[in-house]
């Protein structure tokens, strides 16, 4: 209360209460004791509690606070001992009786259970009791409470109680022969009936709740320290133990005779269940304890079987799409591990698995029709058009390959979001193994270009805008798997100049498209050199128009001069070689001749050309281009011209019959003679010309497949077609698969190109750094390189070995390890 | 007792003053809101009525207006203080130590 303000003398009070009476403390104290022991009785209603309050607080006042608390804790225990612990014990002893002798005499399980019930609706009732009572005599008493027991540092008349029960009644033995405690009964009833309810029994859950929260609000000493709950102490780890039985069973049997998705379901419904339970029927406490129980006895410990379940497991799931047994599968594994290994380990075997499936259907693909194609020299008649056949198969091939993979791919990255919550980890994983296989496939850069090649060509035909943004963005997440990205350079080069000059690319902005997002993903230099090639074809483009200007103006109105169409193309940047695959390097290149009425045209061109650029030099590529011609057929119905687009050498051959009185014929020698077409070169536009059933422009005698030297070819005056233009291609110009030997050309100049870089990375290191050592120098030149490709370090070593004999490092003597320094 | 008790007490000094308060004024004083814990049946319980044999009217009736003061500025900061004559200090004090106030 707030004191007075004033400094008046203050009064003594008028009756004081500490010394006016002598009180009698025995008479005071037998009122006290009447009144608990009604409150005891519960007839509370008649007691003031203001009389015995002042009692309390008289004896208090007194100093007989001490003697008041033993006496009332005297009381408590008299009370607790002869009152309570008989009733539990009646209840008890017949419970522990049956839970003893479960194995000689048949208690059936009802009976158990009522006796359990029967001993916890006791316990409950006497908990509940005392409660009661106890806070009452703590109210009549808070006096005590206050003065003296804070004084003196002893515990609260209510805690002390609490302490009573649990020695009085809950650890008193059951029997006075053996040592079982009413508490340790009472564990194995709670027990028995989480054991009913796991098992689906209807078991009384309030009832339950009610003794735990007594377990929960009993201490192990008298401080009531909160880890020493009765509940943690004596329930919670025979609790977790019985429950770690119970799983690890439940987890073998159910292994046994349930498939995995059965048991992801199960262990998933049995953790929520425990998370149920410990909310509504124990303590949430045990929550994280019991998870942790049935995580590691029914999860953990059998994850790895689950995974590998024949039949059921991980596998069956990737490969009939359950994305909800997957999703089950993962969440359970990042309950256990949050690096979720098995679940990886599993996904990931099964990538490579059916990725190996891919590439050993598509190698099987290329490998079944190439062995028939090897005989058809001999028996050429016997099987029609053989020669194309495994050229196009193998072409299919490579896209079925692509196409296999991007299916592969569409399905795990769905399993990835669907499934496993994009996870971080299993992402990395997913991506490694698609990695790890495709690139087992030793021909996925060419294989990948021709994907695209493909597309281009064909695919995006109709296709949308978006569509066909899809589409490449499929080949660019390919292209990132691959880890030899100067090979698909070559290939892709390669195939593109092949669209680039037949005109074969269905859409440029596809191309263009295309090349930035190659842009985005593998950087600057990786496409400096296609843009190169654009940009040639439209400086081509310009050039041509140019061209057909000057020779306007030129006024050289000369009816039959041809039209003419150049690309000049840069000869660096242009993968010429794989344009014309028969010549070796060094070789001189075999000029052709052109009919007169060309080579005017083309010395007009090369005129025109050098006046404006001088100091270059053209070089023709006869092999790459085409031509259009009007022929005149006598013998055909209608309209008797027909126009054909046909190569640039089929031209050549073709005007070479212009001449010709009709009738006669040459053969394939005269041919090569006057025209010097490359012999190889020569007997393709012959079969296309003559053998291909649809456009014979010429006639072979003998007709067989094979052009021999001394074949005859006569000009086909019975040719007819029901098109105006008829497209006679020269057989195999397309892009398709290389064979064995174009293949083994390839790796061998992308190889050599790969030297080059290898040396031009070492030299910069080097460079830069003066002296390094061995290992240090191979890291730093993998790493410049991994961008490209992954560089054999063999290879590099043989670079480094031939950079030392050029004298561009030398080894530092005595070092260990070897190192190198950089000479200047 | 119904289960909503009645919202006014009688608190009834040793020299019979009764006080009729409202239940929440008087359960400011710990004693007195044990007193009348309804779920313990005590007789005050009961009857709504406590026998405070140790206080008298004159201090009673201060104390039940130190309970209604302290009710309506307990949330309150800056109270003034409450007058108080200094001859009932001692056994304000006493009565305040007695009801746990």
């Amino acid at each position: 209360m707030l004191a007075g303000r004033g400094r008046n003398k203050i009064r003594p009070p008028r009756r004081g209460l500490g010394t006016g009476d002598a009180v009698d403390f025995d008479s005071m104290w037998q009122v006290l004791e009447a009144s608990l022991r009604e409150i005891h009785t519960k007839n509370a209603s008649k007691l003031s509690f203001e009389e015995q309050y002042r009692n309390a607080y008289k004896l208090v006042l007194k100093k007989r606070g001490e003697t008041l608390y033993e006496r009332v804790k005297d009381f408590e225990e008299r009370w607790l001992t002869n009152e309570v612990r008989p009733r539990i014990i009646a209840v008890a002893a017949p419970v522990l009786s049956l839970f003893d002798t479960t194995s000689s005499t048949i208690a059936t399980v009802n009976e158990k259970r009522l006796a359990g019930e029967r001993l916890l609706r006791a316990l409950k009732q006497a908990w509940e009791d005392h409660n009661l009572c106890m806070s009452m005599t703590t109210d009549v008493l808070m006096y005590m409470d206050r003065v003296y027991c804070k004084d003196f540092r002893k515990p609260s008349i209510f805690t002390a109680s609490m302490g009573q029960f649990r020695d009085c009644v809950l650890r008193t033995p059951v029997h006075a022969d053996n040592q079982v405690s009413v508490s340790q009964v009472l564990n194995a009833v709670i027990l028995d009936q989480v054991r009913m309810d796991r098992e689906g029994d209807m078991i009384d859950k309030s009832l339950l709740k009610s003794c735990v929260y007594m377990l929960e609000g009993l201490y192990e000493t008298e401080e009531e320290e909160e880890h020493l709950k009765l509940y943690l102490t004596s329930f919670e780890p025979e609790f977790l133990r019985a429950s770690e039985e119970f799983y690890r069973n439940e987890g073998s049997t159910l292994l046994l005779d349930a498939d995995a998705g059965t048991f992801c379901r199960h262990a998933k419904k049995r953790v929520s269940e425990e998370e149920d339970r410990c909310r509504s029927t124990l303590s949430p406490l045990t929550l994280r304890k019991i998870k942790t129980v049935v995580e590691t006895e029914l999860i953990k410990n059998h994850l790895r079987e689950v995974i590998a379940l024949e039949g059921s497991g991980v596998k069956y799931m990737l490969d009939n799409d359950r994305t909800s047994d997957l999703a089950m599968i993962f969440d359970l594994s990042a309950r256990v591990d949050p690096q979720k290994t098995e679940l990886k380990k599993a996904v990931q075997s099964r990538i490579v698995e059916q990725g190996t499936d891919v590439n050993n259907a598509t190698v099987a693909a290329t490998q079944a029709p190439a062995k028939p194609s090897a005989p058809t020299g001999d028996k050429a008649d016997s099987e029609d058009k053989a020669p194309e056949k495994p050229i196009n198969l193998q072409t299919n091939a490579a896209i079925g390959w692509v196409d296999g993979v991007l299916r592969l791919k569409d399905k795990y990255d769905n399993f990835l979001t669907e499934a496993f919550q994009s996870d971080q980890g299993l992402q990395t994983a997913l991506t490694r193994s698609f990695t790890d296989f495709i690139n087992a496939f030793e021909r996925l850069s060419e294989f990948v270009s021709l994907f695209f090649d493909e597309n281009m060509k064909k695919g995006i035909k109709g296709k949308t805008e978006n569509e066909v943004d899809a589409l490449l963005d499929k080949g660019i997440t390919l292209l990132r798997y691959i880890q030899d990205k100067d090979m698909f350079e070559r290939y892709y080069k390669k195939h593109l100049s092949r669209r680039l000059l037949m005109k074969r690319s269905i859409s440029m902005d596809a191309e263009r498209q295309m090349i930035s997002k190659m842009k985005m993903e593998v950087g600057n230099t990786f496409t400096q050199r296609i843009e190169a090639m654009f940009r040639d074809m439209a400086v081509s483009v310009d050039l041509t128009s140019q061209y057909k200007r000057h020779v306007a103006q030129l006024g050289d109105p000369d009816p039959q001069r041809a039209d003419i169409e150049v690309n000049v193309l840069t000869s660096t940047m242009w993968p010429l070689e794989a344009m014309a695959p028969s010549y070796n390097e060094g070789e001189d290149r075999p000029r052709c001749n052109f009919p007169p009425q060309i080579e005017r045209v083309k010395q007009g061109f090369e005129k025109f050309y050098l006046d404006k650029h001088s100091g270059r030099k053209l070089t023709w590529q006869a092999n790459m281009g085409t031509a259009d011609l009007r022929a005149y057929f006598h013998e055909m119905k209608g309209k008797k011209t027909r126009e054909l687009n046909v190569s640039t050498y089929a031209m050549i051959i073709l005007l070479l019959f212009n001449d010709l009185p009709p009738g006669q014929f040459l053969s394939c020698e005269e041919i090569q003679a006057q025209t010097n077409i490359p012999i190889n070169e020569l007997t393709r536009n012959l079969q296309s010309l003559a053998v291909a059933s649809k456009t014979q422009v010429l006639t072979k005698k003998p007709m067989s497949k094979d052009v021999k030297l001394s074949d005859k070819f006569y000009f086909n005056e019975q040719f007819y077609s029901q098109f105006q233009r008829v497209k006679i291609g020269v057989v195999t110009s397309g892009n398709r698969v290389e064979d064995p030997i174009e293949r083994s050309e390839t790796e061998k100049k992308n190889n050599d190109t790969r030297a080059g870089s290898i040396e031009a990375a070492i030299v910069r290191i080097m460079k830069q750094r003066k002296e390094l050592n061995h290992q240090k120098l191979i890291a730093e030149v993998i790493q410049q390189l991994t961008a490209r490709f992954k560089p054999d370090i063999n290879m590099v070593k043989k670079r480094i070995e031939s950079l030392i004999e050029r004298e561009y490092l030398e080894r530092i003597d005595d070092t260990e390890p070897a190192a190198y320094r950089y000479l200047a | 007792m119904s289960d909503t008790p009645p919202p006014f007490v009688t608190l009834i000094s040793n020299d019979g003053f009764e006080f009729i308060v409202s239940r929440d004024a008087a359960c400011v004083a710990g004693t007195i809101k044990k007193m009348l814990d309804p779920t313990s049946k005590f007789f005050e319980a009961t009857t709504g009525r406590c026998n405070l044999s140790t206080i008298n009217g004159v201090v009673l009736e201060k104390v039940c207006e130190y309970l209604y003061y302290n009710l309506k500025n307990k949330n309150a900061s800056d109270v003034p203080d409450m007058e108080i004559p200094p001859e009932l200090c001692l056994e304000l004090l006493m009565a305040a130590d007695y009801l746990h106030v």
